[in-house]
């Protein structure tokens, strides 16, 4: 299923890699990011690449790094990044009440 | 003979698998009937079904609202309803009408009396209530026993009595109480998803740990699945493990898809905090038994001395009128930003007043955050959200708002006719009330005796003919 890793200009981009990228609340006050790689080669080349630690997941969402929790599920090759919201959830102000489209910036990641 | 007195007396878990359906992990969206006529053909021991969440916002349970719309509720309640009385099998349906409040419990019961008179049924209705007196969170901020989950501040005690509804999420303990009143049917207020799946095969000796795993997946039905969807799932659970098997025949649940599931709106996907203590999955396993079932085994419960309940609370922000417009202007769209700040300045100066606006900029980062230079597209859909006590004065601000943001000027503009595009008039529309949570928290050391009211009711349809 994996191309070959042969990285263009900044990298392979994770999207093509993955076969699933998303986001949901996981409750109004916190966001949680799934990846799903498409192999267990994709999964050790996305989880160890620096583009996937929670320092450049942090800055991709203007957080702190120390806000960033990530999780590894080698086995379904899955990798899990949970984040604060920066509005509780349907608070005024709020532009994403169930968090669904907050994965778009992971799928501008490069590896 | 009440439904669950029947199971209790009837089945015992070494008399082979407990078959489990779950039905609706959203009832009042149109429950799939194919599927749910597969699932009852195969004998469930009971039907359990997910009412509600918190994901839709605060405002169902701060209105006292539901989310589904009544007709399809009704539509739903009765498929399940008759389905259950039918079998003679319990039904369990948690988190009534969205968020489970009062209001939202009243009303699924009337709906339940109302198909009950439609069609002379009789059967005993037990309801979990699940609203928290205010001043019991109060007293457990003052006991240092309220924690916040995740990033939301903890509230004064004027903020929580300003709450207008109040519910903790009960679990598998106090639905396990409110079964053992015996019923036909038990209708809970907020309720754990777990605990409406979980319960009755606690209580009749499977180990907690599998059952709340089982429960974890099958409340959504059919979602754990590849393809996942909407339509019924069974579940087949013995003292070591259980079998998923959706009631779609072209829905799978693999062990990779079954395993994925876990990670679904879920902050640790390895570990689950339940009121009475944590549901660890490190060491589930997935198992194939064939290209459309996967048997799950290995789930650990520890139990905490004292349960913990997640409370959710509610409050009015204020009325909510919202205006829609466009822009196309490539000048306009540039300073688009700058020229609402401008405007609300003038605003302000003709309308006083404790309104405020939120602006969402559709095209230009009303979704999420965008860089400098992909902000500048074909056009701009503006939502601009205005809040205030009264709806009178949301809709003055609004309609100020509009003309002035229209007729502003500003050098360089060549549209000195107009600088927004209405796809109708009016275009400011009156919405419904802003609401926001106060509470999303974990009441620690609490006796869930006494904090979930139970009600048997014997509900007769028959006696109105």
């Amino acid at each position: 299923m994996t191309t070959p890793t042969s990285p263009g200009p900044g990298g392979v981009r994770l999207a093509d890699l993955a076969q699933v990228i998303r986001s949901k609340n996981a409750g109004p006050t916190q966001l949680t990011i799934d990846i799903f790689l498409n192999d267990a080669q994709a999964y050790a080349q996305a989880s160890q690449s620096p583009a996937m630690s929670c320092a450049a997941v942090a800055r991709r969402y203007g957080m702190d790094p120390a806000q960033v929790q990530r999780h590894l599920i080698p086995g379904i090759h899955a990798i899990k990044f949970v984040l604060p919201r920066q509005v509780v959830a349907g608070s005024p102000g709020d532009g994403d009440v169930y968090g669904a489209q907050q994965h778009v910036p992971m799928l501008e990641v490069r590896l | 003979m009440n439904a669950v007195a029947r199971l209790r007396q009837w089945h015992r878990p070494a008399d082979g698998p407990l078959r489990v359906l779950a039905a609706s992990g959203q009832l009042g969206y149109g429950i799939p009937e194919p599927a749910l006529r597969r699932g009852m053909a195969r004998a469930p021991h009971f039907v359990g079904c997910d009412m509600g969440s918190i994901d839709p916002g605060p405002y169902y349970l701060g209105a006292g609202e539901m989310a589904a719309p009544a007709e399809m509720v009704y539509r739903d309640l009765d498929l399940v309803l008759c389905a259950a009385l039918d079998a003679g099998v319990p039904l369990v349906i948690g988190s009534a009408g969205t968020a489970g409040a009062r209001p939202h419990l009243e009303a699924v019961v009337a709906v339940l009396r109302r198909i009950a008179d439609a069609r002379s049924l009789r059967f005993r209705l037990v309801t979990v209530s699940s609203d928290i007196a205010a001043e019991r969170v109060v007293g457990a901020i003052d006991a240092g026993q309220l924690v916040p989950i995740g990033a939301i501040d903890m509230p004064s005690a004027q903020q929580v009595h300003g709450c207008s509804h109040i519910v903790g999420q009960c679990g598998t303990d106090t639905l396990m109480q409110a079964l053992a009143l015996g019923a036909d049917v038990v209708l809970a207020g907020r309720a754990c998803d777990t605990a409406i799946f979980a319960a009755l095969p606690v209580m009749l000796g499977y180990p907690m740990g599998l059952a709340l795993h089982m429960a974890k997946i099958i409340e959504c039905t059919s979602l754990c699945c590849q393809p996942g969807g909407r339509d019924a799932m069974l579940a087949e659970l013995t003292m070591e493990a259980f079998t998923l098997e959706s009631m779609n025949p072209d829905a799978h649940a693999t062990p990779a898809s079954v395993a994925a599931h876990a990670l679904y709106e879920q902050a640790d996907p390895l570990s689950v905090e339940e009121p009475e203590g944590v549901l660890l999955l490190d060491e589930a396993q997935y198992e194939a038994l064939d290209a459309h079932r996967t048997r799950v085994r290995g789930a650990r419960f520890v139990a905490r001395d004292k349960p913990s309940v997640k409370v959710e609370g509610a409050s009015l922000v204020g009325q909510r009128v919202v205006l829609l417009a466009g822009v196309a202007d490539p000048g306009f769209l540039d300073r688009l930003p700058q020229a609402l700040g401008l405007v609300e300045q003038r605003v302000r100066a003709l309308v006083p007043g404790d309104w405020a606006v939120y602006p969402h900029i559709y095209g230009q980062g009303a979704v999420r955050p965008l860089a400098e230079g992909t902000l500048r597209a074909g056009e701009a859909g503006l939502v601009l959200e205005f809040i205030a006590p009264q709806v009178a004065l949301a809709r003055t601000a609004a309609g100020v708002f509009k003309q002035n943001l229209l007729h502003y000027g500003y050098p360089g503009r060549k549209s000195t006719a107009g600088n927004l595009a209405f796809a109708f008039t009016p275009s400011e529309v009156d919405a419904h009330a802003a609401y926001r949570f106060v509470l999303y928290h974990v009441m620690q050391d609490v006796s869930t005796i006494d904090l979930f009211a139970l009600n048997a009711i014997d509900v007769d349809g028959q006696h109105v003919h």
